[in-house]
């Protein structure tokens, strides 16, 4: 059988046009002089620089035969060739593929057109919102385990006990204080990140994934294009901006995968602001789970916050919104094995990462108290904390949050235990601490993905931001008297 | 390394200060002077899930485009050789057009890969078989995986893998490969294909 790949010619021009391209290549590169033409003949600017740092008197006459060539045809040489190639790509399949009649279910394909219409996708995405995040993340995980782990294991057992230990065996008081009582190392940084968070966010991720692997995503991307499409985003940035209520350091990232440096940008400030990570959505989640009204009043006040924000945000930053183009992967039954070994992967990944900064958040918070520091900051928090009618003891929730949002909401969730705060209080302080700062890896991400000077401005904005909103939230709700 | 342009060398260096952040699990193994395969394709055809398989390693899988945004590398034995085997974003075409596409062409320009495995989604064979097409037009040792055969077949598609294999003039492997299915023919083909190079 003859072996169409090796004997396939682009046309005449173009043919003509390789040949004295690879003739006035001199140098030797890793993929062939071929493709090396076919790519500058398609004004690959990456590879003329490549062939200018090897080889510079070439780039002239290849130049000048791609202007040539250009000529010759009313299309973009890019254009003509994909075609080409194309052509040629579909004369293989229909040679090898037969086309036999479907042995697929329907189930699958109707299930999908339900995600993406407005009429039904709303629905089912409000319903996959309450099961899994509400009932599964919220009650099971950040309620029933939470409230095991912390309010029965640590509280009764293991902190009184670390206490007794510790006043028996060291003599001074702020050692004592480094290692248990209300800051200690022991009773608050690994309480908080063994007993709080992690099973909150274990909890998380393993929803995550299964929406991950099944493929619900992108069709969700779908669902809400046009409504991204309003703040200046694509269908596409739903994928980072998902990612980013699991984990607002990763879809800082993957916010690479957006075509235009705006969408990057308008992408990276919503992240940081308006976006909860998993362990703070956990956390807020288990705060308002006893209150169904105020959760319901903090979601839509983070909605119109990030829809508003976002709006401003397009329409400051200049630029032309982006096509909307992506993959849709059918939807799959998901693996049990890839979502265990992806939820460990992940909450290994995060306890490594954040025991330490439990642990020292604890530490600088002792050295803090030791100092006065502490007191300080407090103080000049708490009058801002007052505007937003919460008692003074939310003000340490905020220093802890400048540390890490999930530390904050860890402390606020610690706070509303005791009882100490009513539903509009809730409210308040989970919607001002959602929009914070975000977490020190995240602001490093952003340094790195947007640059200094993008990322310090962001921050800059986002604090006095955070604390007007939740101010004017709190004169909303009381002057109306919702809550 | 020579005729490597300053703006790959900045971008390669980029992206290796980037590793490891993040909660998506990455992979980075001493790949030096092992032989080494590179796996590329469009997003979400199971580059990844290959990779795992091939290496023993775990990075993170999902059924959406795009989660590869930086580059694995994991060591991995297949017959005698032990190879260098790196994981790649998704790319459409040898012409780049967003920032993970680019990272993915700068180590086919830079690695000097001794095999190059393109993974491609069987059901969308035609839409998939440019890219092979380029990577063969750029000389570099091809061999082609079909995978995610299952659903391929369960929307009535039969290919026929040996004439493609022999109009290609490439060797062609079907897969599935979550099921593990079909990876023992493509470690088969890799070692055939060390074979012929030695």
């Amino acid at each position: 059988m003859e072996n169409l790949l090796h004997d396939f010619r682009y046309n005449e021009n173009l043919e003509e046009a390789i040949r004295r391209i690879e003739g006035l290549l001199k140098s030797a590169y890793r993929i062939s002089k071929r493709q090396i033409a076919l790519l500058l003949l398609q004004g690959d600017e990456q590879i003329e620089q490549l062939v200018d740092a090897s080889e510079p008197d070439s780039l002239q006459g290849i130049k000048q035969v791609v202007k040539e060539t250009r000529e010759k045809f009313d299309q973009p040489l890019s254009y003509v060739i994909a075609l080409e190639r194309q052509e040629l790509a579909s004369r293989i399949a229909a040679d090898v593929i037969t086309q036999k009649p479907k042995k697929a279910s329907r189930v699958s394909e109707v299930l999908s057109r339900l995600t993406i219409q407005p009429l039904t996708g709303i629905p089912i995405l409000l319903l996959v919102l309450y099961l899994g995040f509400y009932k599964f993340v919220g009650e099971l995980g950040a309620g029933t385990v939470v409230d095991f782990l912390e309010g029965t294991l640590f509280e009764e057992y293991i902190n009184p006990w670390i206490n007794g230990l510790v006043e028996a065996h060291i003599p001074w008081k702020p050692l004592q204080e480094l290692i248990a009582m209300e800051y200690g190392v022991l009773t608050l940084g690994l309480r908080y990140a063994v007993a709080i968070i992690l099973p909150i966010v274990g909890f998380f991720f393993l929803v995550f994934s299964v929406i991950e692997d099944s493929g619900y995503l992108p069709r969700l991307a779908l669902l809400v294009d046009r409504v991204f499409k309003k703040i200046g985003l694509s269908g596409r940035a739903v994928i980072p901006m998902t990612l980013g209520f699991g984990c607002g350091t990763m879809a800082t990232m993957v916010s690479r995968t957006l075509e235009t440096k705006r969408e990057k940008f308008i992408a990276t400030f919503l992240l940081a602001l308006a976006i909860p990570c998993s362990a703070q959505l956990g956390v807020i989640m288990a705060l308002l789970s006893s209150h169904p009204g105020a959760m319901l009043i903090w979601l839509l006040f983070m909605v119109v916050i990030f829809l508003f924000i976002g709006f401003l945000t397009a329409k400051v930053v200049p630029g032309t919104p982006s096509n909307f183009y992506m993959e849709v992967p059918p939807l799959r039954m998901p693996k049990l094995g890839n979502v265990l070994a992806k939820t460990f992967s992940r909450m290994q990944w995060y306890f490594v990462e954040i025991l330490p900064l439990f642990l020292l958040g604890s530490i600088i918070i002792w050295l803090g108290n030791l100092t006065g520091v502490f007191n300080m900051l407090l103080s000049l928090v708490e009058p801002i904390v007052r505007l937003m009618d919460l008692p003074p003891e939310a003000a340490e929730s905020f220093v802890f949050g400048f540390f890490r949002r999930d530390y904050g909401a860890a402390g606020l969730y610690d706070l509303s235990s005791t009882g100490a705060l009513s539903p509009r209080q809730l409210v308040v302080a989970a919607a001002s601490l959602t929009l914070f700062v975000p977490c020190v890896a995240q602001f490093t991400m952003m340094i790195k993905e947007r640059g200094l000077k993008t990322a310090a401005g962001m921050a800059a904005i986002i604090f006095p931001f955070a604390f007007l909103a939740g101010i004017l939230l709190n004169a909303l709700l009381k002057f109306t008297g919702v809550l | 390394m020579k005729n490597t342009g300053t703006a790959i060398l900045r971008n390669k260096k980029s992206a290796a200060d980037r590793e490891g952040a993040g909660c998506h699990a990455q992979v980075q193994q001493s790949v030096d002077h092992l032989p080494k395969i590179l796996l590329v394709g469009t997003p979400n055809v199971g580059k990844s899930v290959i990779f795992n398989k091939l290496t023993g390693a775990y990075v993170t899988v999902s059924n959406y485009p795009g989660t590869t945004v930086e580059v694995s590398k994991g060591r991995g034995r297949i017959g005698d050789t032990v190879y260098g085997i790196i994981d790649t974003p998704g790319m459409y075409s040898m012409m780049p057009i967003t920032e993970e596409e680019r990272v993915t062409r700068d180590l086919l320009l830079t690695e000097d890969p001794d095999l190059v495995i393109h993974v491609t989604d069987a059901k969308n064979l035609e839409r998939m078989l440019p890219m092979t097409l380029q990577l063969c037009e750029s000389g570099l040792p091809v061999i082609l995986v079909l995978n995610v055969m299952d659903e391929a077949e369960s929307l009535g598609l039969e290919i026929n893998v040996r004439k493609l294999e022999s109009l290609l003039g490439i060797p062609v492997v079907p897969t599935v490969a979550a099921a593990n299915k079909g990876l023992d023919k493509l470690k088969e083909r890799i070692r055939e294909y060390g074979k012929s190079a030695a």
